[in-house]
């Protein structure tokens, strides 16, 4: 059984084409946890890790099919899946964030989806993007079952594009620098005030808005805590 | 952020433990630990350690800073200076907490750097309140918070930032047609 289990640590959890590098697992693991805060704390949808998502599956998967052959009360594989729970936890906390912000924010979602250019990545998994068509649909089929159909006619439509509220960019979020980055732009709280650029030290911490720093979320040069 | 999530991150940290078992090298996903040998020290993330501990499988051996005397120097610099100063591990309290909850009887004057780590926990979130009141008094835009943890964080997230977008759109509702109908949560 040692040699099953040594096995899962050669294995390099296929390839990340994003950043068109091989990730060990440990560093495969780090870019969920990475991801997982991100999700959590902007106020939109990020892009999709479909692809490190799957890895991570593939490398559960592996290792939850070696553990099947070890006997029950065995202290490593109590140890091996103590670890699969709690990566399991942070991938599902990490894909249950997202579904949140689907569901607040279906309308915009799907509209960022359908005005994407051919070459762009999506900002929806397949499957996301599936949940997202059939959320709209069936919110729409409820709204005109129990309220539409029984106002006037000229009321009978509604504009869920404008009925639903769009995530708020200008939210403050709090955020740790990965990668040092020079001149970012403060806007004036007040009309004044006079805007003004800080620099942003590698390692350092600071509460800003979210506007300011949203391509820096997604380049990974900057974390949100 | 629900704060057992931050205390989730916490239990990643590494801490070292005395094991009583011996053991191959572990192969985990998230990297390789052991081997394991009775009375040699070994590193291990804290929730293997807080695992192994509760089935009485190891000692834990605190990490360096928690120790009361350096913990009372911690707590006089922080009662001394009007800025955060730099806290010797990011996850303090939560490791203080998951240690003494679990392991007391492996740290030396626990109840002294239980009291010690909560006013020194206190200290710093007076600082943070105060610095809260003055960041939106004077309607800044950006603050640098360098040397705050993010439990410390955690406590004033939800109530910072959801003032700071309602003040935000009490403002911007005062010039029309901006920033009206915007959704506030995450």
């Amino acid at each position: 059984m040692a040699d099953a289990l040594s096995e899962a640590s050669d294995l390099s959890g296929g390839e990340e084409s994003q950043d068109e590098d091989v990730l060990t697992p440990p560093e495969l693991i780090a870019r969920l946890e990475e991801a997982w805060l991100n999700e959590k704390f902007s106020p939109e949808l990020l892009e999709n890790k479909s692809e490190l998502v799957e890895c991570v599956m593939e490398q559960l998967t592996h290792m939850e099919e070696n553990l099947q052959r070890v006997k029950k009360g065995d202290l490593k594989a109590s140890i091996h899946r103590m670890e699969i729970d709690r990566i399991r936890f942070v991938l599902s906390s990490f894909l249950r964030s997202r579904l949140q912000k689907i569901e607040k924010f279906f309308p915009h979602v799907l509209e960022k989806e359908k005005s994407r250019a051919d070459g762009d990545p999506s900002f929806l998994s397949p499957e996301e993007f599936a949940f997202a068509k059939e959320y709209l649909a069936n919110t729409e089929v409820y709204l005109k079952a129990v309220a539409l159909r029984h106002m006037p006619p000229n009321l009978q439509s509604v504009d869920m594009l404008k009925a639903v509220p769009e995530p708020c960019l200008d939210s403050f979020v709090f955020l740790r620098v990965k990668e040092r980055q020079e001149n970012i732009l403060v806007e004036p709280e007040t009309d004044d005030q006079r805007d003004y650029v800080v620099d942003l030290e590698e390692g350092s911490q600071h509460l800003m808005r979210y506007r300011t720093i949203a391509p820096l979320v997604s380049s990974g040069a900057v974390q949100l805590i | 952020m629900d704060p057992s999530e931050v205390e989730f991150l916490a239990e990643k940290e590494m801490v070292k433990i005395i094991p009583n078992f011996s053991l191959d090298k572990i192969y985990l996903i998230g990297g390789d630990l052991g081997p394991f040998n009775p009375g040699l020290t070994v590193e291990v993330p804290v929730w293997l350690a807080l695992n192994l501990k509760q089935r009485q499988k190891c000692r834990i051996v605190p990490p360096e800073w928690m120790d009361a005397d350096k913990l009372e120097e911690i707590r006089e610099q922080e009662r001394r200076e009007d800025t955060f100063t730099p806290i010797p591990s990011l996850h303090y309290m939560e490791l203080t907490k998951l240690l003494l909850n679990h392991a007391a009887d492996n740290i030396p004057r626990a109840d002294e750097i239980r009291t010690l780590v909560k006013d020194i926990w206190d200290t710093r979130i007076a600082k943070l309140r105060l610095s809260a009141d003055s960041f939106i008094n004077q309607q800044e835009a950006h603050a640098r918070l360098d040397n705050l943890t993010l439990m410390e964080i955690n406590t004033t997230r939800t109530f910072l930032l959801d003032s700071l977008n309602c003040m935000y759109k009490l403002r911007s509702n005062l010039q029309p047609g901006s920033g009206s109908g915007k959704a506030h949560d995450y």
